[in-house]
């Protein structure tokens, strides 16, 4: 059997005609002679074709070591056509990951054919692990087949009968025939009947060796074919076919069930959902006997087959009508009725169940890697959520495979560029994927190898039709599975396509498809608000016109609001064979997700037509029914248009939107029964949800304050030097604070620096002197202005005379204060000059190099990252709620003060520049979200946060075009990755260096988490805490698709938002309460007071600068108190309690020292004095050093 | 100091007496309230010897040395302390291991001859007295006298959780007679109460309330100390150029003259220098052999070429190993 294999593989280049002729005359042989024969093993596990080739690959995967044998065989091949040389040669270099050791060969060659050696690698990993081994744990299911194939030809063959008489012979039996609807009629002329089939055969993606393990359930499709004497020609007409089918699947049902030796679970469920076609489900009975496949956790689909070229071609085309209305059955009326599309590739698909099993079979062994990407699409389609069913999409394994199968055939007659058989899996991959994303196929079909193909009006799936197998492979599709479908590959391929960060895990290893990470809004319908029950005989087809009409309505009516809205609908169930099928459960739902586009979701106004375009203003109004209105605009032009109202409390635009028109357009049932959930966190910050087209509005007051004061620095004429610029360097200036800021807020730094002069001292410490004498004399100017300005000038860093040593904090009129620092860039030189001073001693070189670190990252980084940021914000409407969002939650969990207010605002912007396989988020959620299911999937300890920003400056090159060259190159994250890998070689305890934060613009990687900020205990805390986090937001994305499906949910609670914000004190050695004189208002309480509140904090705080809040400054004695022998944590936004934890590595018992390092307590011992740390003295130094500010202390007993 | 040997217990539970050359005694703590109620006898612990560093100094017989001592301790409450409760020696002066805030950090060279006088040992009002020696050792500003110090920031210090302190009595006598009184304390078991402030250092509230005020000091004082201070610089610059220019003429030990700042032309600034670096380098490039002058250039660059895609694929080959011993299976999410 390997020279037909050879033999295809040599007329690679020939018509696919012959090609497929000479492989079907194999496959005919196969079904006939071989399935009889004793070692039926192989021939079942491999679809009883090409034993051969099959059974090597059973050997190569059980056996990995065996490549001796694959080499002879090609080999041997080459013996014996000369030809074949190249093609072999070509074939081996992209087929490397058959081989168990890659060597270095790879390496050179995945250069072109994958992404990059890490991909590759990665992929070759994935691939064995997925691949189910076909070994011990298959072979009972395969067992299981073979007797059910034995049964099956032993089925005695049943009389015709007419209808009424073979249901009720079959009742008897205990089975019911599973007709699919409409009912056949009872008076129908013709007689159901039953005979041995003409054959029996495994098919789909198990033998095929397409199928994975990943999969919960292993299924196994096992095709019975209908012996042709059945059937008469004009069966395709009106059901017959589909009767017919239904009886013989449940004689062969009865048979089954029948039979006394052996006993399965049976049962009927639907192939793909499509009621035409019912199958036979038959799972392991459980009962352990010789029967019982459980163990191979699968189950296997009977399904029913007609044999090829029964019916006429021409009569199934997509054009043709194939369901006559009751009376006229003559072919004259036929071309004046309506198309019957899918009625018609159903029947198509069950003729061509084993055309396509050949075909794929023979593409397998054309393309080396033709499995490898089917394996791989398969996983992917997984991932987000596709599936073959009707409700899944329609578009799934098979689907993939018969599609990059007829990408791989010599394409004659149309434009697409076929794959070739030489690729790799992964570029067959992302082929095939570019192909799915590039022309909408519901507009313009692809057309393979058929002529004269006209697509019907009615059809609304997208169309590959496969000419030779007169076939649209997309048939179950909808126009909304399609469109994301589109949207999905076209993400990947994007992604796929970018060079610097490896991909991989957004490919195929994160489960895409999640409502709460993928969209920004759901709405869920329950079934009952469509009285779908009533009308028994066609609810499916009821069902998708009802979704069609809820797709429709929303796209229309949410325009550009929107990016993507998709459907996710329950499942059916399979049903007893003895009954016929059920209804659905009652208390299912179908759930509408979408994807907002955040500048559009909360516009107030849609325009519609004018009012002179009679036509399309009519057709507005009628859709818009009341809402719409006639209205004057700006620019003088009258147009019908729709207004909603924003208001923070009020329900989202967005929601407005979609309950009005579900009320105007499904009723007010349906209107009233949907519950609609949109960016469910958002109202956990102040101004969380978007308004209008930015997430920056809330700061804009500030924003202007400051430019306006910028604006009057500039214009002070008794300046002894001229201003270069000053910059933003904090959160409240780049959107990034939780709290927006009002009058009476925490003051927000800013960086000033000066045009150069030579009159500076050559000395740190005089320098910090002449800045106080600067920032004196700004003050007096300011304050003499008549703009309200309020200034003064503070001190800081007493003990390090060379840092910086003061800041002018200046109030204005409105009540914004900003603390201006002075930058002086000759500063960096003169720590650069002492750090490699060798006559200075340790200590000072030291200090040297403390402070030059703190200098880079609050006179360079700081101010930089803030005006990235601020670029982002207004460039990602979600940015800044996301983040602020993200802080709150940080705070929340007594975090904030270890980790970098800059590393929290990355993990955010990592979020929105590196979305894979997502888009850019769109509401804080998502956001959120995200971030937080990243950070509980960052293995920290192995892998740096690297964030390119530059990837969105090149939009707009003029801005930041000194700092940001070009986009990130490989080489770049190759040099950081080392510099990663050299900080750990350094310090493998990582007591100095935790977190490793890289950007193209601070390539340090430890501005902001140095001197262990986070230390690594903070760090896996934070892991813990954003696992925990994430595993809620996945058990409730589990608890809502069983909710849809009405799958005892009832009892579980939707995760309400509150719930991930609540933090759990009680672990905690010691928790400091502060008296509520002290403790910060939470902004959600200031909100609520009156607003002219504001006036009054402004009034009293205009002449003297917002300070720190005093339990701030005790928590920040304590940390110098107390070093590192405890952890301190506290929520700096509302500072009620203070908590510490002991270190246990340095508070333990130890043997006596005198400077431990902590208050410690003597204990004697047998041979000498040990100390432990004294908690309780700790406690009480405390309390004093707290005064009246410590409301109480808790400790935990355990010590 | 021979300490008392660890002598009966009187308590049950004891707590030792002595450990090394220290005494150990136990403070009884302030009842506060607001604290759970099995911290209410909470006692700290103090380790008392005779002062004996390694370097000698003249004050040594005269001092005791205190470790573990209250983050709250001060001149005066220690001072008290020992007035009030330990016999009633007197203290001159109290010097402390740490504060917080930190005493101002000046970089120093690393002195020649005055090496002994090491930078920890240098403490309180040492300091001033060697002020001038002080001034040439320091390598920026110039250390600070009251009128161009800056206004301080905090009322008083903290200490370091468990640090320690020297304190020096008025004579010899005093200091033994405190650490005789102490041992007899410990011996007795009698309670000695910490009493930790007065009025100037307060805590809590009062602190850090003084500490928001005195932030911001007022214009006219901080304009008189930056003055101060520039002029003390500007005379000390002028001394340390002078000092600058015997060092250009004095090599050092391994016959290398320094550069330093103030020749006749003034210094070259580091960009330029950089500059004519970079001018350099750019007419070597243009002026040496090109690198792909010779076949065998070429050869050597194609297998450098491939070595590193070799290397390259043998590094991603051990960190997905690596991953893949971290993680377990690639396996798709569920």
């Amino acid at each position: 059997m390997a020279l037909p294999a050879t033999k295809r593989r040599k007329l690679e280049h020939s018509g696919s005609e012959d090609e497929s002729e000479g492989s079907f005359a194999d496959f005919d042989d196969a079904n006939g002679v071989q399935l009889d024969e004793s070692d039926a093993e192989e021939d079942l596990a491999d679809g009883s074709d090409v034993s051969m080739n099959g059974a090597e690959e059973v050997d190569n995967s059980e056996d990995l070591s065996d490549e001796e044998e694959e080499e002879s065989d090609e080999g041997e091949s080459t013996h014996k056509t000369e030809k074949q040389a190249p093609v072999a040669a070509i074939t081996n270099g992209s087929k490397p990951h058959k081989r168990p050791a890659t060597s270095l060969q790879d390496g050179v060659y995945t250069a072109e054919t994958f992404k990059s050696n890490m991909f590759k690698l990665q992929v070759d990993e994935l691939l064995e692990q997925i691949k189910p081994k076909y070994g011990r744990k298959e072979a009972p299911a395969e067992n299981a087949m073979r007797t059910l194939k034995t049964i099956i030809e032993q089925i005695p063959s049943r009389d015709a009968l007419p209808i009424p008489a073979a249901e009720k012979t079959l009742k008897s039996a205990g089975v019911t025939i599973p007709f699919p609807s409409p009912h056949p009629p009872k008076d129908a002329l013709y007689k159901l009947q039953y005979e041995r089939p003409a054959s029996v055969n495994a098919t789909g993606s198990y033998p095929l060796k397409t199928t994975t393990r990943a999969e919960d359930e292993l299924s196994i499709d096992l095709v019975v074919t209908m012996p042709k004497a059945l059937l008469q020609e004009k069966d395709y007409l009106n059901h017959r076919y589909f009767y017919k089918r239904a009886y013989y699947l449940a004689c062969v049902a009865a048979g089954i069930k029948a039979s006394k030796d052996h006993k399965f679970d049976l049962s009927f469920d639907c192939l793909n959902g499509n009621q035409l076609q019912p199958i036979l489900v038959v799972r392991p009975s459980g009962n352990g006997d010789a029967d019982d496949f459980s163990s191979s956790k699968s189950q296997i689909h009977i399904l029913v087959t007609l044999p090829e070229n029964i019916f006429p071609q021409n009569k199934l085309l997509p054009n043709s009508n194939c369901v006559r209305p009751k009376g006229g059955e003559d072919e004259a009326s036929s071309k004046a009725l309506p198309a019957t599309p899918f009625y018609n590739n159903t029947l198509q698909s069950d003729a061509n169940i084993t055309a396509y099993l050949k075909l794929l079979h023979a593409t397998a062994s054309k393309a080396d890697a033709f499995k490898d990407a089917c394996i791989l699409g398969r996983v992917w389609l997984k991932q987000r959520g596709f599936g073959s069913r009707l409700r899944k999409g329609g578009f799934g394994n098979f689907e993939w495979a018969a599609i990059m199968a007829l990408l791989l055939q010599p394409n004659v007659g149309t434009g697409a560029q076929s794959l070739a058989s030489g690729y790799s899996s992964y570029q067959l991959f992302k082929a095939t994927l570019q192909f799915l994303s590039r022309g909408d196929l519901t507009k313009k079909p692809f057309i393979f190898q058929a002529l004269n193909i006209t697509v019907p009006k009615v059809e609304t799936a997208p169309v590959v039709f496969d000419g030779p197998r007169g076939q649209n492979i997309l048939f179950k599709m909808t126009p909304w599975s399609y469109s994301r479908l589109r949207l999905e590959a076209k993400a990947t391929v994007d992604m796929l396509g970018e060079s610097v960060f490896d991909q991989f895990d957004a490919a195929f290893i994160l489960k895409t498809e999640l409502s709460k990470y993928r969209y920004d809004a759901t709405l869920e319908v329950p079934l009952a608000a469509f009285d779908l029950a009533t009308i028994d005989e066609s609810r499916d087809q009821r069902l998708r016109d009802v979704c069609r009409k809820i797709y429709n309505t929303l796209t229309s009516a949410l325009t550009d609001r929107v990016k993507a809205i998709s459907f996710t609908m329950p499942e059916e169930d399979v049903w007893s064979i003895s009954s016929r099928r059920a209804h659905e459960k009652p208390g299912k739902s179908i759930l509408v997700n979408i994807a907002t586009d955040p500048a559009n979701a909360s516009r107030t106004v849609d325009h519609g037509p004018s009012a002179e375009n009679k036509q399309d203003a009519a057709a507005f109004r009628k859709f818009w029914g009341e809402k719409a209105e006639l209205r004057r605009f700006k620019d003088g032009s009258i147009l019908e248009s729709v207004v909603w109202s924003f208001k923070e409390t009020s329900a989202s635009v967005l929601e407005q939107i979609v309950s009005y028109v579900l009320k105007q357009h499904l009723g007010a049932q349906v209107a009233e029964q949907a519950t609609f959930v949109s960016d469910a966190f958002a109202h956990l910050v102040t101004a969380g949800r978007i308004q209008g087209a930015s997430g920056v509005a809330p700061f804009l007051p500030i924003m202007n304050a400051f430019s306006a004061m910028e604006k009057d620095i500039r214009d002070l004429e008794d300046l002894p030097l001229h201003l270069r610029h000053i910059r933003a360097a904090d959160p409240q200036l780049r959107y990034a604070s939780v709290d927006t800021p009002s009058a009476g807020h925490p003051p927000a730094s800013v960086v000033l620096q000066f045009e150069g002069s030579g009159r500076w001292p050559d000395d740190l410490c005089a320098i910090q002197r002449t800045k106080i004498a600067f920032l004196l004399r700004l003050s007096e100017l300011l304050s003499n202005l008549e703009s309200g300005y309020v200034a003064h000038v503070g001190l800081e860093n007493p003990s390090q005379p060379a840092q910086n040593q003061a800041f002018l904090d200046v109030t204005v009129s409105t009540g914004f204060t900003f603390r201006i620092r002075i930058y002086h860039d000759r500063e960096v030189t003169l720590f650069e000059r002492q750090l490699k001073d060798k006559t200075l001693d340790a200590p000072s070189r030291e200090s040297a190099a403390a402070s030059l670190a703190l200098y880079k990252r609050e006179f360079i980084q700081s101010p930089l990252h803030s005006q990235v940021l601020q670029t982002l914000s207004t460039r990602f409407p979600a940015l800044s709620p996301a983040i602020r969002l993200t802080k709150q939650w940080f705070a929340t969990h007594l975090l904030s003060p270890h980790l970098a207010s800059e590393l929290i605002e990355l993990f955010v912007i990592r979020t929105f520049l590196q979305p894979h396989p997502w888009p850019v988020p769109s509401t804080a959620t998502t956001g959120f979200l995200r971030t937080l299911a990243w950070i509980s999937r960052w293995d920290w300890r192995h892998v740096p946060l690297v964030v390119d920003f530059s990837s969105t400056f090149s939009a707009n090159p003029a801005e930041l075009a000194k700092a940001t060259s070009q986009g990130m190159k490989p080489e770049d994250l190759e040099r950081l990755q080392t510099r990663f890998e050299a900080w750990r070689r350094i310090d493998p305890a990582m007591n100095r260096v935790v977190l490793f934060a890289a950007t193209n613009l601070d390539e340090e990687g430890t501005t902001w988490t140095d001197k262990a900020q986070p230390e690594k205990v903070v760090a896996a805390r934070l892991t813990a805490l954003a696992k925990a986090a994430t595993q809620a937001v996945r058990a409730d994305e589990d608890r809502l698709l069983s909710h849809i499906n009405a799958k005892g949910a009832a009892g579980k609670e939707a995760l309400s938002p509150e719930s991930l914000f609540i933090t759990n004190v009680e672990e905690y050695d010691i928790v400091i309460t502060i008296n509520a004189k002290h403790t910060l208002k939470s902004s959600k309480k200031r909100k609520s007071e009156p607003h002219f509140k504001n006036l009054d904090l402004q009034k009293s705080t205009r002449s003297e600068a917002a300070s720190t809040p005093l339990p701030q400054l005790f928590a920040q004695e304590l940390l110098e108190v107390y070093g590192d022998a405890v952890l301190w944590f506290w929520d700096p936004l509302s500072l009620d309690r203070i908590v510490g934890l002991w270190n246990p590595v340095v508070t333990g018992q130890r043997s006596w020292k005198i400077k431990a390092g902590w208050n410690s307590e003597p204990i004697k011992k047998k041979d000498g004095v040990d100390i432990k740390a004294n908690k309780m003295a700790i406690v009480n130094e405390i309390r004093r050093l707290g005064g009246d500010m410590i409301k109480g202390i808790v400790t935990k007993r355990s010590s | 100091m021979a300490p008392e040997p660890p002598a009966k217990s009187l308590k049950p539970k004891s707590t030792p007496k002595a450990v090394g050359d220290f005494t150990i005694l136990p403070l009884t703590l302030p009842t506060l309230s607001g604290l759970p109620e099995h911290h209410q006898d909470a006692k700290h612990y103090l380790y008392i010897k005779a002062h004996e560093p390694s370097i000698p100094t003249a004050d040594d017989e005269r001092s005791l040395f205190l470790a573990n001592i209250p983050i709250d301790a001060t001149e005066s409450n220690l001072r008290t302390l020992f007035a009030d409760q330990l016999g009633g020696a007197m203290v001159e002066s109290v010097e402390f291991d740490s504060s917080i805030p930190a005493r101002t950090l000046h970089k120093r060279f690393k002195s020649s001859e005055g090496s002994r006088e090491d930078a920890q040992q240098q403490r309180g009002k040492k300091r001033k007295r060697n002020h001038a020696t002080e001034q040439a050792m320091i390598a920026e500003g110039v250390v600070e006298d009251e009128d161009s110090a800056l206004p301080q920031l905090w009322h008083g210090a903290l200490r370091r959780s468990g640090s320690g302190a020297v304190v020096v009595f008025v004579d010899k006598k005093s200091a033994r007679g405190a650490l005789k009184e102490v041992q007899k304390a410990v011996v007795q078991g009698r309670k000695v109460a910490w009493k930790s402030g007065e009025t100037t250092t307060a805590l809590g509230v009062d602190r850090y309330k003084s500490h928001t005020t005195l932030t911001y000091p007022s214009p006219s004082v901080l304009q008189s100390s930056i003055n101060a201070y520039l002029t003390q610089f500007n005379a000390l610059e002028t001394l340390r150029n002078r000092h600058r220019k015997t060092a250009r003429s004095v090599p050092d030990e391994e016959g290398f003259v320094t550069v330093t700042r103030g020749g006749r032309a003034g210094p070259a600034r580091i960009a330029e220098a950089e500059k004519k670096q970079a001018e350099l380098e750019e007419r070597k490039k243009n002026n040496g052999v090109k690198d792909d002058f010779y076949r065998f250039q070429n050869r050597e660059k194609r297998k450098e070429q491939e070595g590193l895609l070799k290397r390259r694929f043998e590094d991603d080959r051990r960190r997905v190993e690596s991953m893949r011993e971290r993680r377990g299976r690639v396996r798709p999410e569920a």
